[in-house]
């Protein structure tokens, strides 16, 4: 696959803050592409220098094997989707869909018949002469996408285009979006903090810290086998296990990381423990075990099928990991 | 206790609350503007008693009849808009630059010293600065002095003095609404314009302007209205150029004729209630 976008040395310093700090980055065409991260880990920074919003202190962005480094928002083949959604408040959706093409030139039927097609594209038809202050987030939030998707633009940029809706909406669009990118076959790049959205979405993942990549993968490899002890613990939940609390369940002698839902209960050869908390969370059980000896506590996930139910504060049990399923985080320890 | 006590008879009854905190200055609103302006209004139809100078209660419609069909008062009205109409304009003008540079470009420690670079000079008294133009217009005047190499010369006391005067008193007044509008325009909606393939001046006419008309037409209605009714500039400035707000003075004072300064003075109070109902119909006042 050709690569779509390419950053190079990427560096962005404001003022004595470094937002981003020479970032490379390739991010092929055609792909969901999440940045995943905390607030001011310099995702949004990163995005906005692909957009153009944000000039790069040094290094050079590449679109399509083109350096757009020094061009303006408005010459560059990509189209963006705002977190509040910067609908122009004095339009209608149609006129808002319609905005990037009237300010290309394109002649009025032709404009009005894209801007419609891109409308019923993200299920609005119909809602054409509503003015912003007059619809739901989530149709605003849409009204935002078919604008920037109106332009056919080579790649889609989303500045956590989903943050402001609630749950049951968020995962309605997360699959409408999904679907809008198969259609489209566009490249789409996707700033978020949410880990599921990240996990759910995208063919690749790029977790961010500090203004760095800290670890580059598709969600599988991202969440089973985690760079370091940050991704560990930000992308899903993680127990970490010192060296001799992972020495004592026959894994390696140094910090390791296991996911609470590989952690298993009950093997007559496990590590014997006294159960803390016993967390009802509606499709499982989250168990919290005080290990014997070894000063620390592990968490366990267990589906909710009845069985488990009668776990109860105090009772005894055994854990065991599969070295499989556990992660070293020897080797990332310092970065 | 006793506070307790009417707190607790208050806290149930809202309307009571609501015509507690109203009563006053709904009271003052009424006396001062629909009471005068009435008194004002019904004053035009009295006559003076010719010997005596008194005002007399004695019906007639030749003073409204006397304002509406001479020639002096056409001329002094149209002038008059035509002064107020310059001035808007120029005001206007000047101060959307200004305006968006402080909103839009400036860090907020310039922004901040601009803003009181532009209040500043409504701290100053009025006769103050208008005598202080005065002495720029007069003919050894600062603005002569600097002209002259370039071959200008002070416009002197006349029209263009009051209108320049006029201008930069109510500047203030233009660019504080305009830079409010500016400073409502998120940053967020100039880049969405940028990113969907608009040049600057794209953006300016296409999202800028439509989104400070408002805010542009509340600049425009102080710079008018002020203009309308000043006496003083043109007085001092003015040379021998009359406004309407002369001709009212003068029947005030020297004249000794309240009920026909009433009448002129509708006409201002009628062209303001037109540019209003103007304003009205593009529907700026509603977000203002």
């Amino acid at each position: 696959m050709p690569t779509a976008i390419r950053l190079r040395g990427l560096h962005k310093r404001f003022g004595e803050t470094v937002a981003v700090a020479d970032l490379d980055l390739d991010i092929e065409a055609g792909e969901f592409f999440s940045m995943l991260g905390p607030s001011g880990s310099g995702k949004t920074t990163v995005l906005r220098a692909i957009a153009g919003f944000e000039q790069p202190t040094s290094g050079t962005v590449e679109l399509f094997g083109k350096d757009v480094t020094s061009l303006p928002p408005f010459e560059r083949p990509v189209n963006t989707v705002f977190q509040d959604y910067a609908l122009f408040p004095h339009m209608s959706v149609i006129a808002n869909v319609e905005y990037g093409l009237r300010v290309a030139g394109t002649p009025r039927n032709a404009r009005r018949a894209r801007a419609e097609e891109a409308l019923a594209a993200v299920q609005l038809a119909g809602l054409e002469d509503r003015q912003p202050h007059e619809l739901s987030g989530g149709q605003r939030q849409r009204v935002a996408l078919a604008r920037a998707i109106v332009l056919r633009p080579d790649a889609l940029l989303l500045d956590e285009p989903l943050g402001a809706l609630d749950l049951k909406l968020r995962e309605q669009m997360q699959v409408e979006l999904k679907q809008l990118q198969r259609s489209l076959g566009i490249t789409f790049v996707f700033v978020t903090h949410d880990q599921d959205e990240a996990l759910t979405l995208s063919d690749r993942v790029a977790v961010f810290d500090a203004g760095r990549v800290v670890q580059l993968g598709t969600p599988r490899e991202v969440y089973d086998r985690p760079a370091n002890s940050f991704v560990a613990s930000f992308v899903g939940s993680s127990t970490l296990l010192e060296p001799p609390v992972a020495k004592a369940f026959g894994l390696a002698d140094h910090l390791m990381a296991v996911r609470p839902e590989r952690v298993s209960l009950g093997a007559p050869d496990g590590v014997p423990g006294t159960i803390a908390e016993v967390i009802y969370t509606g499709p499982e059980h989250r168990i919290v075990i005080d290990l014997d000896g070894l000063d620390t506590r592990i968490t366990a996930l267990e589906p909710n099928i009845g069985a488990n139910a009668e776990r109860t504060r105090g009772d005894r049990v055994t854990v065991s990991i599969d070295p499989a399923d556990a992660t070293s985080l020897e080797a990332t320890a310092s970065s | 206790m006793t506070t307790h006590r009417v707190s607790a008879f208050l806290a149930p009854r809202r309307r009571l609350q609501v015509a507690g905190l109203l009563t006053a200055p709904v009271a003052w609103l009424g006396l001062v503007y629909v009471v005068a302006l009435a008194a004002l209004l019904i004053t035009a139809f009295w006559t003076v008693d010719g010997l005596t100078g008194q005002v007399q209660i004695q019906w007639t419609t030749e003073n409204v009849v006397e304002v509406f069909t001479e020639a002096l008062y056409r001329t002094v009205t149209l002038r008059t808009l035509g002064i107020a109409a310059a001035v808007t304009v120029i005001d206007v003008i000047v101060a959307i630059p200004v305006a968006f540079f402080m909103a839009k470009v400036a860090n907020p420690r310039a922004r901040h010293l601009l803003v009181i670079a532009v209040l500043a000079p409504l701290w100053a008294s009025y006769l103050v600065k208008v005598y202080a133009w005065r002495a720029l217009l007069s003919a050894d005047g600062l603005i002569g002095w600097a002209g002259a190499p370039l071959g200008l010369d002070t416009p002197g006391y006349g029209i263009a003095g009051v209108i320049l005067t006029l201008s930069y008193l109510w500047l203030p007044y233009v660019i504080m609404p305009i830079y409010a509008g500016f400073d409502r325009v998120p940053d967020r909606l100039l880049e969405a314009s940028a990113d969907l393939g608009a040049r600057g001046g794209v953006t300016l006419m296409a999202v800028v302007m439509p989104m400070i008309k408002p805010a542009i037409i509340a600049g425009s209605i102080f710079a008018f209205c002020l203009s309308l009714g000043d006496y003083i500039t043109v007085g001092i400035v003015g040379g021998t150029t009359q406004m309407l707000g002369n001709l009212v003075y003068t029947n005030v004072g020297a004249a000794n004729n309240l009920p026909l300064a009433a009448a002129i003075s509708l006409i201002p109070i009628g062209i303001i209630f037109l540019y209003l109902a103007a304003v009205r119909r593009t529907g700026a006042l509603r977000s203002l």
